[in-house]
């Protein structure tokens, strides 16, 4: 069995990696698929702290989680549909309206 | 030695998905990139013994959002991401900075301080075994967690209500 720490490691990874994402892409959707890694970082280190500490709370917490990264994803998505609809593109850079 | 090879494995397998989530230029790629991030997660939280969250992260994750994410990008048909010059300069060498920098402080906490040293829960291994994990979770989810689990429905009655008025808004 792996040690804790390489399940740390691993998530700290999977977060980092979803927080260049968010930086460096500009495709609205990809953002948030960033977004989706980045809870799934936070995800795993829940599980495997449980899983050492001899906890459920960690299991009960990623089960919530999955819940509002569903709800999350609807409406993001929904709300990129909406921009798509209305400007032709889902470049972040070009949404900008309430930019000064 | 078995399954600590299935952890490396398994390691290999999402750290190549999750960066090829964010290195392809096509949404596309990057959305089958994610669901095999996914699918190695669902692997990682098997070998945690955590049998109950892998099969709702295959179900929930891997198939029911990412076909959602699948069903927008092809139908707004997004081509690649076009190599048109980035407002900032510079900005994907300060993006890897920054998630260096992140990931870095990440490690410090991760490893330097003793973040074992709470106190252990109830649920050891033999009493999982013993009780099966779905089990628990379900006792606990109408038991300890019934709050937040009703609000839960909320959050996801919410969703579902906001996401039909916001893309069925008809353009003017």
């Amino acid at each position: 069995m792996a040690p804790l720490e390489h399940y740390l490691i691993l998530s700290a990874v999977l977060f980092s990696l979803g927080v260049v994402g968010v930086v460096v892409r500009r495709n609205a959707i990809v953002v948030i698929l960033c977004i989706e890694l980045m809870m799934n970082g936070a995800n795993l280190a829940f599980v495997a702290y449980g899983h050492f500490l001899d906890s459920m709370a960690g299991q009960m917490i990623v089960f919530f989680v999955m819940a509002v990264a569903a709800a999350e994803a609807a409406i993001g998505l929904a709300i990129v549909v909406l921009i798509y609809r209305n400007r032709e593109s889902t470049d972040l850079d070009e949404i900008n309206l309430l930019k000064l | 030695m078995a399954s600590s090879l299935f952890f490396y494995f398994l390691a290999v397998v999402t750290t190549v998905g999750a960066i090829a989530v964010v290195a392809f230029p096509s949404p596309l790629y990057s959305v089958l990139a994610l669901i095999l991030t996914f699918l190695g997660l669902a692997g990682l939280y098997l070998s945690l013994h955590a049998q109950f969250v892998a099969i709702v992260q295959v179900i929930i994750y891997a198939s029911a959002i990412m076909m959602l994410f699948l069903f927008v990008v092809m139908l707004i048909n997004l081509g690649r991401e076009e190599q048109k010059e980035l407002r900032l300069p510079g900005q994907k060498m300060l993006g890897a900075i920054a998630g260096l920098a992140l990931f870095s402080v990440l490690l410090k906490i991760f490893l330097s301080t003793s973040l074992m040293t709470g106190k252990k829960g109830s649920f050891p291994p033999e009493r999982v075994s013993e009780l099966g994990n779905t089990q628990i979770i379900g006792n606990l989810l109408l038991t300890d967690y019934v709050l937040p689990f009703q609000a839960m429905g909320v959050l996801l009655f919410v969703g579902i209500v906001g996401a039909v008025v916001l893309a069925s808004r008809r353009s003017r």
